[in-house]
């Protein structure tokens, strides 16, 4: 009986959350996350699709809702000032490649998985005419244990994109960034390293 | 990765043997290259040399027996057996977490971890008793934390894995703090620690092999996770605004920007 409260509490919190939050853009940042999360499920992690058919639909889904060149240069770190600009442009498409494999053929696994999203709330921008929300929502793997993943989300008049992923606090962009600066660090500095080294993972 | 309670004199070999390794091969800062040398004070991992070593022979320790193990678990241990094995996991770290809330101050969390061990004791502490509420884990670490100590360098532990200066501390402050690992001394104490690790091992199989297979430096990436995923327990999961990633704006992929601005941007 004693979880009759709790449960209560969880069930008014879901429901009411979108509308405490009255802020337009943050509610539509929720929505966009909705809309786009069952396309993903629905179409990417259709399990008769083959690898490549799969690849193909991710990055489309991948370039129209995240901000794929923001996240690259913030990914690169303090290298991308010293990358040229054909190594840059070398990079951004590498990058993009990189994710669609990786992400790609993770989300055969996602077939018809439940997916919720239970609140939004605006953080601060640091970037003019940018407004930026974090959207909270939860992923059933499987019925007993819920990931927590957030979505920032910044948006530019009606243009939504998502800046950054955050499973259980674990910041895809922050993993990536320090893994990719260590890695040319180690390379002696050379952004030309990780180029390679990308490339022959795009490749695969 | 095993948590808290281990044979103590393990834990004063171990913390021997990296601080011995580390001061040997302390990383060179990179004087010349400002980049490099930012970089390097970012990544805050003076021992960086000893902890790789060390690194390595945990990944083949873990390639070589608890993998293994942990695989061998998964596939023959029905998961209704492998429900219970983890409740009795939690439930045995749920006093040392009760002690730790309270010395954050959290009563509530203090009171909700005092209150699944004891509700599940005359389950002889098999039973998830609060299946509605994620179990509160606490430890030293944690608490240091909360009363604002940093956590200085990383420090990769043999056989225990990622830690830092902090958590060091806390490993070896727990094993005298925790009064599971009094009542159940030494002997048991380890095997209470070998079975949590196989436990939590079977549950992170694919995630560790995707990491592995996926990642340009693995160090790296598992540097970067422990340090995240400790932030986050810190914070007991709450979000926090500014991090991660404050900066990425929408300049590079806003299609109705200036065109020519791509790549030489910023």
């Amino acid at each position: 009986m004693r979880y009759l409260p709790a449960i209560g509490l969880a069930l008014a919190f879901i429901v009411s959350v979108p509308t405490a939050d009255a802020d337009s853009h943050t509610e539509a940042s929720a929505q966009f996350i909705n809309t786009l999360a069952e396309r993903a499920i629905t179409t990417i992690a259709d399990s008769e699709l083959s690898v490549e058919e799969r690849r193909a639909k991710f990055r489309d889904l991948f370039r129209e809702g995240f901000a794929v060149g923001g996240i690259a240069r913030f990914v690169l770190g303090r290298y991308w000032r010293t990358a040229s600009v054909t190594e840059r442009d070398e990079y951004l498409k590498l990058f993009e490649d990189v994710i669609v494999s990786t992400w790609a053929d993770r989300f055969s696994q996602y077939s018809g998985q439940k997916f919720e999203v239970n609140g939004a709330h605006p953080v601060p921008s640091v970037n003019d005419g940018e407004n930026v929300a974090l959207v909270e929502s939860r992923f059933l793997v499987d019925p007993t244990t819920p990931v927590r993943i957030e979505w920032r989300v910044a948006s530019r008049g009606d243009l939504f994109m998502i800046v950054d992923v955050s499973v259980e606090g674990i910041s895809m962009a922050n993993t990536q960034r320090d893994e990719f600066n260590s890695f040319i660090r180690k390379s002696g500095g050379k952004v030309s390293a990780l180029l390679d080294e990308l490339r022959s993972r795009a490749g695969s | 990765m095993l948590n808290s309670v281990f044979n103590f004199k393990f834990i004063r070999f171990a913390v021997v043997l990296t601080l011995a390794g580390a001061l040997g091969a302390c990383a060179t800062p990179p004087l010349n290259d400002p980049e490099a040398r930012a970089a390097y004070e970012e990544a805050n991992d003076p021992f960086e040399p000893a902890n790789r070593l060390v690194f390595s022979v945990n990944v083949m320790v873990d390639q070589l027996v608890l993998q293994p193990t942990a695989v061998t678990y998964r596939d023959l241990v029905p998961d209704g057996v492998k429900q219970l094995v983890r409740n009795f996991f939690t439930n045995l770290f749920m006093p040392l977490s009760a002690i730790h809330s309270l010395l954050q101050g959290d009563l509530d969390r203090a009171g909700q971890a005092a209150e699944r061990f004891l509700t599940a004791v005359p389950t002889l502490l098999l039973a998830n008793t609060m299946p509605e509420e994620d179990p509160v884990f606490e430890d030293a670490d944690q608490t240091m934390a909360v009363w604002g100590f940093d956590a200085g360098p990383y420090v990769m532990l043999p056989i225990l894995g990622p830690s830092s200066v902090r958590g060091t501390v806390g490993t070896i402050a727990d094993f005298f703090i925790d009064p599971v690992s009094f009542v159940l001394g030494s002997d048991a104490s380890i095997g209470r620690a070998v079975g949590n690790a196989v436990e939590t091992r079977s549950r992170n199989l694919e995630q560790v092999r995707d990491l592995q297979k996926n990642s340009v430096d693995y160090y790296a990436a598992v540097r970067s996770l422990y340090r995240q995923q400790r932030e986050d327990q810190v914070r007991n999961g709450a979000s926090e605004p500014m991090q991660p990633a404050p900066t990425i704006g929408l300049d590079l992929d806003d299609p109705r920007a200036v065109i020519g601005e791509t790549a030489s941007g910023h």
